[in-house]
């Protein structure tokens, strides 16, 4: 079998005396999807912290590409991170061409000054962002196309791997189901794989073909989504899908649950 | 009966238009859910109810509590109503509870204001948190809001919505910083509540299928207005508004894995940017030019009501 893009093995974090992540491994293959869930405290958005270098663990090993201890450049030219409220990403003195320079600036050195310019209005167009808003300021910008410009800047390193931790929880309805679209046409689009941080199932069904569920900073299921959401094995697993609302739901208190 | 009407209710911040027209009722021991995304409304008109809102707001129509209106109680009467007619719960229960009060104190302010003595009100209030599931309650009101994680304090909050026997909660979105599980049993507790004490309540979600699974009847708001109100069991087969439709159609759970998703064009509106004629006009995909000119009102259609040119044509 090929090296796997993202292989993690046996991380643990602790903070003082509080174990964040015990244990835990998976992989994710070149151009795979992967959906960590779990509630809080879970230890989903430290695993995406230490994957993408923000973090360091205690122990185990992160291999990027079959390599591990990769530099900072070297990574993020790997792995890119889009996070959950758009809100709070965005530089909000720097147009959104200027973000995106940048990146490319940093990342995409045999490109000079026009070769930018025309990989910017590429990046635009795969966001579905107007020409026109190139110059705008985040201010100037609705939650939902911060988060287009958010991922814009994510995939401007061409990046092998996208880790988006919470990336839609933040949008409405209306506005989630467009971006969902649109990470969806990405990787079809650039070949890119996601490592997708979430609490939400029925984003998890959409976006992605492999589910990792945690809890108390392990693992306690994995497998293809369909597997694990339609006959999970887990007590913990059923739990969290029973308790999401869905036509005919009644909620119920933990006790009286049959 | 109706507990709570609100007849024609606009509110307005200078020029500003956030409500408009909001015409909606609640019966006695009803569940209302109101729907909708940010900036349609639904916390401003919850607001209205308790006269919560923004300095320099002027008020158009009427906001009736068994029939007398809330604007124009005197501030004595309004406080009366406040604390014990009505009462609140809020998304962040950190921001609701004093950090620096024992949960006790808490639990017991509104007792004690009402002249009820510190063992007896000590004593309900334990019974009480004992009901909405929170164990060891003799430790838990001795105990500070950071001692306590956010499912639980959620349950304080609403143990002490409960406390005053109130006609009304309102709550706004109760359970939208919690986690799934923990959503569950703290919806189930303010079910089991409001039925067992035949409170009314008046739920704001974004969660179509939570307010579906809580209410009675679901009101959906978008810019300000109430555009369809309908039974929560006919939400999926009954709704019939355009807005109503995406909203429903445009959850990732709508179609089968692999198939994009319907998303509904543009921004949702605020009351300010709104067109002139239908609010949804600009992002429907049904829309016709009498849309853009001329305003729907609600109107009765299947088992519940839409402001809508269009469905009323067809049928």
């Amino acid at each position: 079998m090929s090296t796997p893009l993202l292989e993690i093995r046996d991380l643990r974090k602790v903070f003082k005396d509080f174990v964040a992540v015990d244990r835990v491994s998976f992989t994710v293959p070149a151009g795979g999807s992967l959906a960590v869930v779990g509630e809080s405290g879970s230890g989903k958005t430290t695993c995406a912290r230490i994957v993408t270098g923000l973090e360091r663990a205690t122990s185990g090993s992160v291999l990027l590409d079959g390599r591990a201890g990769l530099g900072r450049r070297q990574r993020a030219s790997v792995v890119q991170m889009v996070f959950q409220d758009p809100y709070l990403s965005l530089d909000r003195r720097q147009t959104v061409r200027d973000c995106l320079d940048e990146v490319l600036a940093h990342h995409d050195r045999a490109r000079d000054r026009r070769g930018r310019a025309a990989r910017i209005a590429e990046l635009l167009d795969l966001v579905g962002l107007g020409q026109g808003l190139g110059t705008a300021l985040p201010r100037h910008l609705s939650g939902g196309q911060r988060q287009r410009v958010a991922i814009a800047r994510a995939l401007a390193a061409n990046p092998k791997l996208l880790v988006l931790d919470e990336a839609v929880a933040a949008l409405d309805v209306s506005i989630q189901a467009q971006i969902l679209n649109l990470l969806v046409d990405a990787r079809a689009a650039t070949g890119v794989a996601y490592l997708f941080i979430t609490h939400d199932l029925s984003v998890v069904r959409h976006v992605c073909e492999d589910v990792v569920v945690m809890c108390r900073g392990r693992v306690v299921e994995s497998g293809p989504v369909a597997t694990v959401l339609d006959t999970p094995s887990d007590e913990y697993t059923r739990r969290l899908i029973a308790s999401v609302p869905r036509p005919g739901w009644t909620p119920a208190r933990a006790v009286t649950r049959g | 009966m109706t507990l709570l009407d609100f007849e024609h209710l606009g509110v307005r911040l200078g020029e500003r238009p956030i409500l408009r027209d909001v015409t909606l009722s609640v019966r006695a021991g009803e569940a209302v859910g109101l729907v909708g995304e940010s900036g349609s409304g639904k916390s401003m008109t919850v607001k209205s109810v308790v006269r919560l809102l923004p300095d320099g707001a002027t008020v158009d129509g009427s906001v009736r509590f068994e029939g007398i209106d809330v604007h124009a109680m005197s501030p004595a009467e309004l406080r009366r109503f406040r604390s014990r007619d009505v009462a609140m719960v809020f998304q962040d229960p950190r921001a609701t509870v004093n950090p620096v009060r024992t949960v006790g104190d808490f639990l017991t302010e509104v007792l004690r204001d009402q002249g009820i003595g510190r063992t007896e009100a000590t004593r309900r209030a334990a019974g009480l948190l004992s009901e909405v599931g929170v164990g060891d309650a003799e430790r838990r009101l001795s105990q500070r809001p950071y001692e306590l994680s956010g499912g639980l304090l959620q349950r304080v909050v609403i143990a002490a919505a409960l406390l005053t026997e109130p006609k009304l909660i309102l709550a706004d979105e109760p359970t939208t910083a919690l986690d799934v599980t923990t959503q569950e049993e703290v919806v189930a507790i303010l079910n089991e509540q409001r039925h067992r004490r035949s409170a009314a309540l008046l739920f704001i979600t974004h969660d179509l299928e939570l307010a579906a699974a809580v209410c009675d009847r679901i009101a959906v708001m978008y810019a300000g207005e109430v555009v369809e109100i309908l039974p929560a069991g006919q939400l999926h087969a009954g709704a019939r508004h355009p807005y109503t439709r995406a909203l429903l159609e445009s959850r990732p759970g709508a179609v089968p894995p692999g198939e994009r998703l319907r998303t509904v064009p543009g921004v949702p509106q605020s009351a300010l940017t709104a067109p002139a004629g239908c609010v949804f006009a600009d992002r429907c995909p049904l829309a016709t030019d009498g849309c853009r000119d001329k305003r729907p009102v609600l109107l009765p259609i299947g088992a519940g009501l839409a402001a809508c040119h269009l469905v009323r044509e067809d049928s």
